[in-house]
Protein backbone atom coordinates (compact mmCIF):
# COMPACT_ATOMS: atom_id res chain seq x y z
CA UNK A 1 0.00 0.00 0.00
CA UNK A 2 1.64 3.04 -0.96
CA UNK A 3 1.18 6.62 0.77
CA UNK A 4 0.19 8.33 -2.34
CA UNK A 5 -2.84 6.33 -2.44
CA UNK A 6 -6.52 7.65 -1.38
CA UNK A 7 -8.22 3.99 -2.14
CA UNK A 8 -6.72 0.93 -2.65
CA UNK A 9 -8.65 -2.60 -3.02
CA UNK A 10 -6.94 -6.10 -3.35
CA UNK A 11 -9.03 -9.02 -4.66
CA UNK A 12 -12.46 -7.46 -3.29
CA UNK A 13 -15.07 -9.73 -3.64
CA UNK A 14 -18.56 -9.56 -2.30
CA UNK A 15 -21.29 -12.43 -3.16
CA UNK A 16 -24.82 -12.90 -2.44
CA UNK A 17 -25.73 -16.23 -2.59
CA UNK A 18 -25.37 -16.65 -5.93
CA UNK A 19 -24.73 -13.91 -7.23
CA UNK A 20 -21.01 -12.40 -7.14
CA UNK A 21 -21.25 -8.74 -7.24
CA UNK A 22 -17.69 -8.00 -6.47
CA UNK A 23 -15.08 -9.85 -8.31
CA UNK A 24 -11.37 -9.97 -7.45
CA UNK A 25 -11.55 -5.87 -7.45
CA UNK A 26 -7.87 -4.43 -7.55
CA UNK A 27 -7.86 -0.35 -7.19
CA UNK A 28 -5.74 2.31 -6.64
CA UNK A 29 -6.74 6.15 -6.69
CA UNK A 30 -4.25 8.68 -5.99
CA UNK A 31 -4.81 11.44 -4.00
CA UNK A 32 -5.60 14.38 -5.56
CA UNK A 33 -7.59 12.78 -8.70
CA UNK A 34 -10.55 12.87 -9.71
CA UNK A 35 -11.53 8.95 -10.31
CA UNK A 36 -14.45 7.90 -12.62
CA UNK A 37 -15.96 4.51 -11.95
CA UNK A 38 -17.79 4.10 -15.22
CA UNK A 39 -20.43 0.77 -15.60
CA UNK A 40 -23.79 -0.18 -16.04
CA UNK A 41 -26.52 -0.72 -13.49
CA UNK A 42 -25.54 -3.98 -11.71
CA UNK A 43 -22.51 -3.70 -12.66
CA UNK A 44 -20.97 -3.30 -9.00
CA UNK A 45 -20.46 0.14 -8.57
CA UNK A 46 -22.43 1.18 -5.60
CA UNK A 47 -21.57 -2.42 -3.56
CA UNK A 48 -17.71 -1.20 -4.57
CA UNK A 49 -19.12 1.97 -3.14
CA UNK A 50 -20.54 0.49 0.09
CA UNK A 51 -17.40 -1.63 0.96
CA UNK A 52 -15.20 1.38 0.64
CA UNK A 53 -17.10 3.05 3.45
CA UNK A 54 -17.68 0.14 5.19
CA UNK A 55 -21.04 -0.33 5.09
CA UNK A 56 -20.84 -3.53 3.64
CA UNK A 57 -18.69 -6.27 4.44
CA UNK A 58 -15.91 -7.99 1.57
CA UNK A 59 -16.40 -11.54 1.08
CA UNK A 60 -12.75 -11.38 0.15
CA UNK A 61 -10.10 -9.17 0.11
CA UNK A 62 -8.96 -6.39 1.38
CA UNK A 63 -9.85 -2.22 1.03
CA UNK A 64 -7.37 0.92 2.67
CA UNK A 65 -9.12 4.16 2.46
CA UNK A 66 -6.41 7.17 3.23
CA UNK A 67 -3.79 5.09 4.61
CA UNK A 68 -6.59 2.80 6.82
CA UNK A 69 -7.55 -0.54 7.02
CA UNK A 70 -11.80 -0.27 6.30
CA UNK A 71 -12.80 -3.12 9.43
CA UNK A 72 -15.66 -2.98 11.78
CA UNK A 73 -14.88 -0.44 14.37
CA UNK A 74 -13.18 1.77 12.18
CA UNK A 75 -14.21 5.31 12.97
CA UNK A 76 -11.31 7.74 12.43
CA UNK A 77 -11.15 7.93 8.56
CA UNK A 78 -14.89 8.28 7.82
CA UNK A 79 -14.08 12.10 9.63
CA UNK A 80 -11.78 12.67 6.51
CA UNK A 81 -14.51 11.12 4.08
CA UNK A 82 -17.90 12.74 2.98
CA UNK A 83 -20.39 10.27 0.69
CA UNK A 84 -23.51 10.21 -1.37
CA UNK A 85 -24.49 6.59 -1.94
CA UNK A 86 -27.29 5.93 -4.74
CA UNK A 87 -30.35 7.82 -3.82
CA UNK A 88 -30.75 10.70 -1.78
CA UNK A 89 -31.87 10.88 1.69
CA UNK A 90 -32.42 12.99 4.80
CA UNK A 91 -34.81 13.52 7.50
CA UNK A 92 -38.37 15.11 5.82
CA UNK A 93 -39.24 17.09 8.94
CA UNK A 94 -36.09 18.70 9.39
CA UNK A 95 -35.19 21.86 6.72
CA UNK A 96 -32.22 21.94 4.99
CA UNK A 97 -29.93 23.75 7.43
CA UNK A 98 -31.02 21.35 10.37
CA UNK A 99 -30.44 18.23 8.45
CA UNK A 100 -26.79 19.70 7.95
CA UNK A 101 -26.52 20.76 11.67
CA UNK A 102 -27.27 16.89 12.16
CA UNK A 103 -24.24 16.13 9.56
CA UNK A 104 -21.65 19.24 11.25
CA UNK A 105 -22.43 17.83 14.93
CA UNK A 106 -21.66 14.63 14.24
CA UNK A 107 -18.91 15.53 12.23
CA UNK A 108 -17.86 18.07 14.94
CA UNK A 109 -17.28 20.78 12.25
CA UNK A 110 -17.31 24.38 12.32
CA UNK A 111 -20.78 26.09 13.25
CA UNK A 112 -19.76 27.97 9.94
CA UNK A 113 -19.86 25.11 7.71
CA UNK A 114 -23.30 24.76 7.31
CA UNK A 115 -23.90 28.39 5.73
CA UNK A 116 -20.49 27.69 3.95
CA UNK A 117 -21.98 24.75 2.20
CA UNK A 118 -25.28 25.86 1.92
CA UNK A 119 -23.94 28.64 -0.45
CA UNK A 120 -21.66 26.38 -1.85
CA UNK A 121 -24.63 24.09 -3.16
CA UNK A 122 -27.19 27.12 -4.10
CA UNK A 123 -29.14 26.10 -1.30
CA UNK A 124 -29.86 29.39 0.09
CA UNK A 125 -33.96 30.01 -1.13
CA UNK A 126 -34.44 26.63 0.55
CA UNK A 127 -32.09 26.36 3.62
CA UNK A 128 -35.49 27.15 5.96
CA UNK A 129 -37.35 24.25 4.26
CA UNK A 130 -38.31 21.11 5.17
CA UNK A 131 -36.61 18.49 3.53
CA UNK A 132 -39.52 16.71 2.96
CA UNK A 133 -41.11 19.27 0.54
CA UNK A 134 -38.20 19.71 -1.70
CA UNK A 135 -37.41 18.76 -5.29
CA UNK A 136 -35.74 15.19 -6.03
CA UNK A 137 -32.90 17.53 -7.49
CA UNK A 138 -32.34 19.71 -4.30
CA UNK A 139 -32.52 16.92 -2.29
CA UNK A 140 -29.40 15.65 -4.36
CA UNK A 141 -28.19 19.23 -3.76
CA UNK A 142 -28.45 18.45 0.05
CA UNK A 143 -26.95 15.23 0.15
CA UNK A 144 -24.14 16.72 -1.86
CA UNK A 145 -23.69 19.43 0.95
CA UNK A 146 -23.83 16.64 3.41
CA UNK A 147 -21.01 14.99 1.90
CA UNK A 148 -18.88 18.10 1.35
CA UNK A 149 -20.23 19.73 4.76
CA UNK A 150 -16.78 18.43 6.89
CA UNK A 151 -14.05 19.83 4.30
CA UNK A 152 -13.33 15.59 3.56
CA UNK A 153 -10.73 14.97 1.93
CA UNK A 154 -12.12 12.03 0.15
CA UNK A 155 -15.62 12.21 -1.61
CA UNK A 156 -17.08 8.56 -2.25
CA UNK A 157 -20.22 10.02 -4.90
CA UNK A 158 -22.65 7.08 -6.45
CA UNK A 159 -24.34 8.82 -9.50
CA UNK A 160 -23.91 11.91 -8.14
CA UNK A 161 -25.87 13.77 -11.43
CA UNK A 162 -28.79 11.44 -10.64
CA UNK A 163 -32.20 13.82 -10.29
CA UNK A 164 -29.97 17.05 -11.40
CA UNK A 165 -30.95 19.07 -14.10
CA UNK A 166 -28.25 19.79 -16.70
CA UNK A 167 -27.08 23.14 -15.14
CA UNK A 168 -26.89 21.69 -11.84
CA UNK A 169 -24.64 18.84 -13.72
CA UNK A 170 -22.30 21.35 -14.48
CA UNK A 171 -22.57 23.24 -11.36
CA UNK A 172 -21.67 20.05 -9.82
CA UNK A 173 -19.50 18.69 -12.22
CA UNK A 174 -17.32 22.57 -11.64
CA UNK A 175 -17.34 22.11 -8.24
CA UNK A 176 -15.95 19.02 -8.45
CA UNK A 177 -13.11 20.05 -10.57
CA UNK A 178 -12.58 22.74 -8.36
CA UNK A 179 -12.53 20.66 -5.11
CA UNK A 180 -9.75 18.86 -6.84
CA UNK A 181 -7.98 21.35 -8.15
CA UNK A 182 -8.04 24.49 -5.61
CA UNK A 183 -8.32 21.91 -1.99
CA UNK A 184 -6.64 18.70 -3.45
CA UNK A 185 -9.74 16.39 -2.36
CA UNK A 186 -9.86 12.84 -4.11
CA UNK A 187 -12.98 12.17 -5.78
CA UNK A 188 -14.25 8.83 -6.56
CA UNK A 189 -16.84 9.14 -8.42
CA UNK A 190 -19.60 6.16 -9.94
CA UNK A 191 -21.55 6.68 -12.92
CA UNK A 192 -23.55 4.20 -15.56
CA UNK A 193 -23.38 7.49 -17.96
CA UNK A 194 -19.90 7.99 -19.77
CA UNK A 195 -20.76 11.89 -20.71
CA UNK A 196 -20.79 12.49 -17.21
CA UNK A 197 -17.67 11.34 -16.13
CA UNK A 198 -15.74 12.09 -19.41
CA UNK A 199 -16.23 15.95 -19.17
CA UNK A 200 -14.74 15.45 -15.79
CA UNK A 201 -12.59 12.58 -14.37
CA UNK A 202 -8.81 12.19 -14.91
CA UNK A 203 -8.73 8.46 -14.61
CA UNK A 204 -11.76 6.33 -15.64
CA UNK A 205 -11.91 2.49 -14.81
CA UNK A 206 -14.54 0.34 -16.50
CA UNK A 207 -16.32 -1.81 -14.01
CA UNK A 208 -18.47 -5.17 -15.53
CA UNK A 209 -19.76 -7.91 -13.89
CA UNK A 210 -18.53 -6.80 -11.06
CA UNK A 211 -14.72 -6.53 -12.53
CA UNK A 212 -12.72 -3.92 -13.76
CA UNK A 213 -11.98 -4.60 -17.52
CA UNK A 214 -10.33 -0.96 -18.15
CA UNK A 215 -8.47 1.29 -16.70
CA UNK A 216 -7.72 4.76 -18.61
CA UNK A 217 -6.37 8.69 -18.49
CA UNK A 218 -9.58 10.72 -19.75
CA UNK A 219 -7.66 11.80 -22.61
CA UNK A 220 -6.83 7.79 -23.95
CA UNK A 221 -9.98 6.96 -23.17
CA UNK A 222 -11.41 9.96 -25.26
CA UNK A 223 -8.83 8.61 -28.60
CA UNK A 224 -9.94 4.81 -28.05
CA UNK A 225 -13.27 6.12 -28.63
CA UNK A 226 -12.64 8.77 -31.50
CA UNK A 227 -11.06 5.68 -33.42
CA UNK A 228 -14.41 3.73 -32.41
CA UNK A 229 -16.80 5.90 -33.33
CA UNK A 230 -14.66 6.17 -37.06
CA UNK A 231 -14.75 3.07 -37.24
CA UNK A 232 -18.59 1.70 -35.82
CA UNK A 233 -20.70 4.14 -36.83
CA UNK A 234 -21.89 6.15 -39.63
CA UNK A 235 -21.71 10.33 -40.59
CA UNK A 236 -25.09 10.48 -39.82
CA UNK A 237 -25.38 9.04 -35.99
CA UNK A 238 -22.22 10.78 -35.60
CA UNK A 239 -24.17 13.93 -36.56
CA UNK A 240 -26.84 12.86 -34.74
CA UNK A 241 -24.89 13.03 -31.44
CA UNK A 242 -23.34 16.09 -32.29
CA UNK A 243 -26.79 17.42 -32.84
CA UNK A 244 -27.80 16.32 -29.22
CA UNK A 245 -24.95 18.06 -27.57
CA UNK A 246 -25.38 21.37 -28.98
CA UNK A 247 -29.16 21.22 -28.25
CA UNK A 248 -28.02 20.41 -25.03
CA UNK A 249 -25.54 23.64 -24.79
CA UNK A 250 -28.37 25.77 -26.11
CA UNK A 251 -30.65 24.83 -23.55
CA UNK A 252 -28.03 25.68 -21.03
CA UNK A 253 -27.45 28.90 -22.35
CA UNK A 254 -30.99 29.79 -22.52
CA UNK A 255 -31.52 29.20 -19.01
CA UNK A 256 -28.19 31.05 -18.14
CA UNK A 257 -29.60 32.71 -15.99
CA UNK A 258 -29.40 29.62 -13.13
CA UNK A 259 -26.42 28.73 -15.01
CA UNK A 260 -23.24 31.19 -15.26
CA UNK A 261 -20.61 28.84 -17.39
CA UNK A 262 -22.32 28.74 -20.88
CA UNK A 263 -20.64 30.20 -23.39
CA UNK A 264 -22.90 29.63 -26.25
CA UNK B 1 -19.08 12.26 20.34
CA UNK B 2 -21.43 10.39 22.28
CA UNK B 3 -23.30 13.43 23.13
CA UNK B 4 -23.24 14.49 19.63
CA UNK B 5 -24.88 12.14 18.61
CA UNK B 6 -27.13 12.36 21.67
CA UNK B 7 -27.93 16.17 20.87
CA UNK B 8 -29.16 14.96 17.33
CA UNK B 9 -31.21 12.43 17.98
CA UNK B 10 -33.17 14.52 20.04
CA UNK B 11 -32.91 16.82 17.24
CA UNK B 12 -34.37 14.75 14.76
CA UNK B 13 -37.54 14.95 16.79
CA UNK B 14 -38.22 18.23 15.96
CA UNK B 15 -41.39 19.08 14.06
CA UNK B 16 -42.48 15.08 14.35
CA UNK B 17 -46.03 14.52 14.20
CA UNK B 18 -45.43 11.27 15.80
CA UNK B 19 -44.60 12.48 19.28
CA UNK B 20 -47.85 14.45 19.62
CA UNK B 21 -49.71 11.43 18.53
CA UNK B 22 -48.26 9.41 21.05
CA UNK B 23 -49.03 11.64 23.70
CA UNK B 24 -52.82 11.86 22.04
CA UNK B 25 -52.35 8.52 22.44
CA UNK B 26 -51.92 7.71 26.03
CA UNK B 27 -53.46 10.62 27.35
CA UNK B 28 -57.10 8.78 25.64
CA UNK B 29 -56.27 6.26 28.56
CA UNK B 30 -57.27 8.36 31.70
CA UNK B 31 -60.30 10.31 29.79
CA UNK B 32 -61.73 6.38 28.80
CA UNK B 33 -61.06 5.63 33.08
CA UNK B 34 -62.58 8.96 34.06
CA UNK B 35 -65.36 8.11 31.63
CA UNK B 36 -66.09 5.05 33.11
CA UNK B 37 -66.34 6.56 36.59
CA UNK B 38 -68.37 8.76 35.37
CA UNK B 39 -70.84 6.33 34.55
CA UNK B 40 -70.40 4.60 37.28
CA UNK B 41 -71.25 7.52 39.51
CA UNK B 42 -74.33 8.27 37.43
CA UNK B 43 -75.89 4.98 36.82
CA UNK B 44 -79.06 7.28 35.37
CA UNK B 45 -77.28 9.08 32.52
CA UNK B 46 -75.05 5.37 32.23
CA UNK B 47 -78.90 3.85 30.86
CA UNK B 48 -79.61 6.60 28.71
CA UNK B 49 -75.57 5.68 27.14
CA UNK B 50 -76.62 1.88 26.21
CA UNK B 51 -74.41 -0.21 26.07
CA UNK B 52 -71.55 1.82 27.40
CA UNK B 53 -73.39 2.04 31.01
CA UNK B 54 -73.60 -1.66 31.06
CA UNK B 55 -70.29 -2.58 30.19
CA UNK B 56 -69.49 -0.45 32.92
CA UNK B 57 -71.63 -1.75 35.41
CA UNK B 58 -70.70 -5.41 34.41
CA UNK B 59 -66.99 -4.68 34.81
CA UNK B 60 -67.47 -4.43 38.26
CA UNK B 61 -65.64 -0.80 38.86
CA UNK B 62 -65.96 1.43 41.88
CA UNK B 63 -65.78 5.19 41.24
CA UNK B 64 -63.00 5.45 43.93
CA UNK B 65 -59.29 6.17 44.38
CA UNK B 66 -57.94 2.85 44.19
CA UNK B 67 -59.86 2.05 41.59
CA UNK B 68 -58.72 4.87 39.14
CA UNK B 69 -54.68 4.53 40.35
CA UNK B 70 -55.43 0.54 39.31
CA UNK B 71 -56.64 1.10 35.89
CA UNK B 72 -53.63 3.94 35.32
CA UNK B 73 -51.35 1.56 36.17
CA UNK B 74 -52.96 -0.92 33.63
CA UNK B 75 -52.68 1.66 31.25
CA UNK B 76 -49.24 2.71 31.48
CA UNK B 77 -48.28 -0.98 31.82
CA UNK B 78 -50.33 -2.49 28.83
CA UNK B 79 -50.94 0.22 26.78
CA UNK B 80 -46.93 1.40 27.64
CA UNK B 81 -45.79 -2.10 26.13
CA UNK B 82 -47.17 -1.28 22.94
CA UNK B 83 -46.83 2.48 22.36
CA UNK B 84 -43.49 2.32 23.56
CA UNK B 85 -43.08 -0.38 21.15
CA UNK B 86 -44.10 1.70 18.54
CA UNK B 87 -41.92 4.23 19.72
CA UNK B 88 -39.08 2.40 19.37
CA UNK B 89 -40.21 0.64 16.12
CA UNK B 90 -40.24 4.55 15.00
CA UNK B 91 -37.02 5.86 16.11
CA UNK B 92 -34.68 2.99 14.92
CA UNK B 93 -37.19 1.79 12.35
CA UNK B 94 -37.28 5.84 10.33
CA UNK B 95 -33.52 5.70 9.92
CA UNK B 96 -34.26 2.75 7.21
CA UNK B 97 -37.78 4.54 5.59
CA UNK B 98 -36.16 7.43 5.06
CA UNK B 99 -32.96 6.19 4.04
CA UNK B 100 -30.56 8.05 6.16
CA UNK B 101 -29.45 4.91 7.96
CA UNK B 102 -26.73 4.85 5.44
CA UNK B 103 -25.91 8.04 6.49
CA UNK B 104 -24.67 7.53 9.96
CA UNK B 105 -22.94 4.48 9.83
CA UNK B 106 -19.98 5.96 8.01
CA UNK B 107 -19.46 8.50 9.96
CA UNK B 108 -16.53 8.79 12.91
CA UNK B 109 -18.80 7.77 15.70
CA UNK B 110 -19.18 4.35 16.58
CA UNK B 111 -22.19 2.76 15.90
CA UNK B 112 -23.19 1.38 19.42
CA UNK B 113 -23.23 5.32 20.51
CA UNK B 114 -26.36 5.62 18.11
CA UNK B 115 -27.78 2.68 19.58
CA UNK B 116 -27.75 3.96 23.04
CA UNK B 117 -28.50 7.40 22.29
CA UNK B 118 -32.00 6.25 20.57
CA UNK B 119 -32.57 4.35 23.28
CA UNK B 120 -32.23 6.92 25.69
CA UNK B 121 -34.09 9.53 23.27
CA UNK B 122 -37.02 6.15 23.80
CA UNK B 123 -36.96 6.49 27.71
CA UNK B 124 -36.73 10.62 27.62
CA UNK B 125 -40.10 10.44 25.04
CA UNK B 126 -41.75 7.78 27.17
CA UNK B 127 -40.70 9.22 30.71
CA UNK B 128 -42.50 12.33 29.65
CA UNK B 129 -45.43 10.35 28.24
CA UNK B 130 -45.33 8.72 31.89
CA UNK B 131 -45.28 12.30 33.62
CA UNK B 132 -47.79 13.69 31.40
CA UNK B 133 -50.43 10.98 31.94
CA UNK B 134 -50.02 11.03 35.46
CA UNK B 135 -50.88 14.74 35.90
CA UNK B 136 -53.52 14.74 33.82
CA UNK B 137 -55.06 11.50 35.43
CA UNK B 138 -54.89 13.10 38.99
CA UNK B 139 -55.90 15.97 37.54
CA UNK B 140 -58.82 14.42 36.54
CA UNK B 141 -59.57 12.19 39.50
CA UNK B 142 -59.72 15.45 41.14
CA UNK B 143 -61.97 17.05 39.37
CA UNK B 144 -63.75 14.00 38.97
CA UNK B 145 -64.02 14.53 43.03
CA UNK B 146 -63.44 10.39 43.65
CA UNK B 147 -63.30 9.70 47.24
CA UNK B 148 -60.36 8.07 49.45
CA UNK B 149 -57.24 9.84 48.25
CA UNK B 150 -54.40 9.87 50.85
CA UNK B 151 -50.87 10.66 50.12
CA UNK B 152 -49.82 7.42 50.90
CA UNK B 153 -52.21 5.97 48.30
CA UNK B 154 -50.93 8.38 45.50
CA UNK B 155 -47.60 7.48 46.15
CA UNK B 156 -48.52 4.13 45.76
CA UNK B 157 -50.70 4.50 42.33
CA UNK B 158 -47.00 6.74 40.98
CA UNK B 159 -44.98 4.04 42.34
CA UNK B 160 -46.59 1.08 40.44
CA UNK B 161 -47.10 3.31 37.32
CA UNK B 162 -43.88 4.21 37.07
CA UNK B 163 -42.84 0.26 37.96
CA UNK B 164 -44.96 -1.02 35.24
CA UNK B 165 -43.57 1.65 32.91
CA UNK B 166 -39.90 1.01 34.02
CA UNK B 167 -41.19 -2.74 32.97
CA UNK B 168 -42.22 -2.28 29.89
CA UNK B 169 -38.53 -0.03 29.04
CA UNK B 170 -36.46 -3.08 29.54
CA UNK B 171 -38.18 -4.98 27.28
CA UNK B 172 -37.65 -2.24 24.40
CA UNK B 173 -33.84 -3.21 23.07
CA UNK B 174 -35.40 -6.20 22.05
CA UNK B 175 -37.89 -4.02 19.65
CA UNK B 176 -35.03 -2.02 18.55
CA UNK B 177 -33.26 -5.33 17.59
CA UNK B 178 -36.06 -6.50 15.58
CA UNK B 179 -36.32 -2.94 14.13
CA UNK B 180 -32.72 -2.90 12.84
CA UNK B 181 -33.26 -6.43 11.61
CA UNK B 182 -35.79 -5.97 9.82
CA UNK B 183 -35.05 -2.46 8.60
CA UNK B 184 -38.85 -0.55 9.20
CA UNK B 185 -41.60 -0.53 11.50
CA UNK B 186 -43.61 -3.08 10.67
CA UNK B 187 -41.57 -6.59 11.90
CA UNK B 188 -40.85 -4.90 15.14
CA UNK B 189 -44.70 -4.09 15.41
CA UNK B 190 -45.77 -7.78 14.90
CA UNK B 191 -43.27 -8.86 16.78
CA UNK B 192 -44.74 -6.84 20.17
CA UNK B 193 -48.12 -7.71 19.26
CA UNK B 194 -47.22 -11.02 19.26
CA UNK B 195 -45.04 -11.08 22.47
CA UNK B 196 -48.03 -9.46 24.07
CA UNK B 197 -50.38 -12.45 23.33
CA UNK B 198 -47.59 -14.84 24.43
CA UNK B 199 -47.30 -12.98 27.72
CA UNK B 200 -51.02 -13.36 28.22
CA UNK B 201 -50.92 -17.00 27.55
CA UNK B 202 -47.77 -17.55 30.01
CA UNK B 203 -49.17 -15.58 32.19
CA UNK B 204 -51.76 -17.98 33.08
CA UNK B 205 -49.06 -20.66 33.37
CA UNK B 206 -46.92 -21.80 36.27
CA UNK B 207 -44.24 -19.34 33.94
CA UNK B 208 -45.35 -15.97 33.86
CA UNK B 209 -42.49 -15.22 36.54
CA UNK B 210 -40.06 -16.13 33.59
CA UNK B 211 -41.64 -15.03 30.55
CA UNK B 212 -40.19 -11.33 30.00
CA UNK B 213 -43.79 -10.26 28.50
CA UNK B 214 -45.84 -12.07 31.14
CA UNK B 215 -44.27 -10.34 33.85
CA UNK B 216 -46.08 -6.11 33.57
CA UNK B 217 -49.66 -7.90 33.65
CA UNK B 218 -48.17 -10.27 35.92
CA UNK B 219 -47.58 -7.39 38.08
CA UNK B 220 -50.16 -5.09 37.38
CA UNK B 221 -53.25 -8.22 38.19
CA UNK B 222 -54.35 -8.70 34.71
CA UNK B 223 -53.54 -12.13 34.94
CA UNK B 224 -54.75 -13.38 38.01
CA UNK B 225 -54.15 -10.89 41.37
CA UNK B 226 -51.63 -8.48 41.54
CA UNK B 227 -48.18 -9.33 42.99
CA UNK B 228 -44.95 -8.75 44.15
CA UNK B 229 -42.44 -9.68 41.49
CA UNK B 230 -40.01 -12.52 42.49
CA UNK B 231 -36.36 -11.32 41.98
CA UNK B 232 -35.86 -14.07 39.33
CA UNK B 233 -38.55 -12.09 37.23
CA UNK B 234 -36.23 -8.78 37.69
CA UNK B 235 -33.23 -10.77 36.84
CA UNK B 236 -35.35 -12.08 33.12
CA UNK B 237 -36.22 -8.37 32.75
CA UNK B 238 -32.08 -7.58 33.19
CA UNK B 239 -30.85 -10.25 30.70
CA UNK B 240 -33.99 -9.23 28.37
CA UNK B 241 -32.31 -5.55 28.50
CA UNK B 242 -28.79 -6.36 28.46
CA UNK B 243 -29.92 -9.54 25.31
CA UNK B 244 -31.83 -6.38 23.37
CA UNK B 245 -29.00 -3.72 23.08
CA UNK B 246 -25.69 -6.30 22.79
CA UNK B 247 -28.24 -7.42 19.93
CA UNK B 248 -29.10 -4.44 18.57
CA UNK B 249 -25.48 -3.19 18.37
CA UNK B 250 -24.09 -6.38 16.77
CA UNK B 251 -26.55 -6.05 14.25
CA UNK B 252 -25.51 -2.56 13.46
CA UNK B 253 -21.97 -3.77 13.70
CA UNK B 254 -21.38 -6.56 11.52
CA UNK B 255 -24.24 -6.99 9.26
CA UNK B 256 -24.14 -5.47 6.16
CA UNK B 257 -26.14 -2.22 5.34
CA UNK B 258 -27.81 -2.75 1.61
CA UNK B 259 -30.53 -0.23 1.81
Amino acid sequence: MTTDSAITTRGLSKRYADVLAVDGLDLHVRRGEIYGFLGRNGAGKTTTIRMLLGLIRPTGGEVEVLGRRIVPGETEVFGRIGYLVESASAYPNLTVRENLEVQRRLTCSPAAAVPETIKLLRLEPYADRRAGRLSLGNKQRLSLARALLHYPELLLLDEPANALDPAGIVEVRELLRSLADERGVTVFMSSHILAEVAHLADRIGIVHDGRLIEESSRDDLATKARTFSTKVFSEQERADAMLTMELERYFLWRTGDEFQGGDA
Amino acid sequence: MFSSALATEFLKLRRCKVTWATLVGISMGPLGIALFMWIVREPGRAEQLGLLGTKANLSGLEATWPSFLSMLTLIVGIGGMLLLSFIVAYIFGREYTEGTAKNLLALPVRREWFVIAKLIVALAWWMTLVVAVLAEAFAIGLALGLPGLTAEMAAGGVRNALLAAGISYLLVPVIAWITVLGRGFMPPLGFALAMMALGNLFGKTGWADWFPWSIVPLMIGMVGQPETLPASSYVVLALTFVAGVAGTVAQVHYSDNAQ
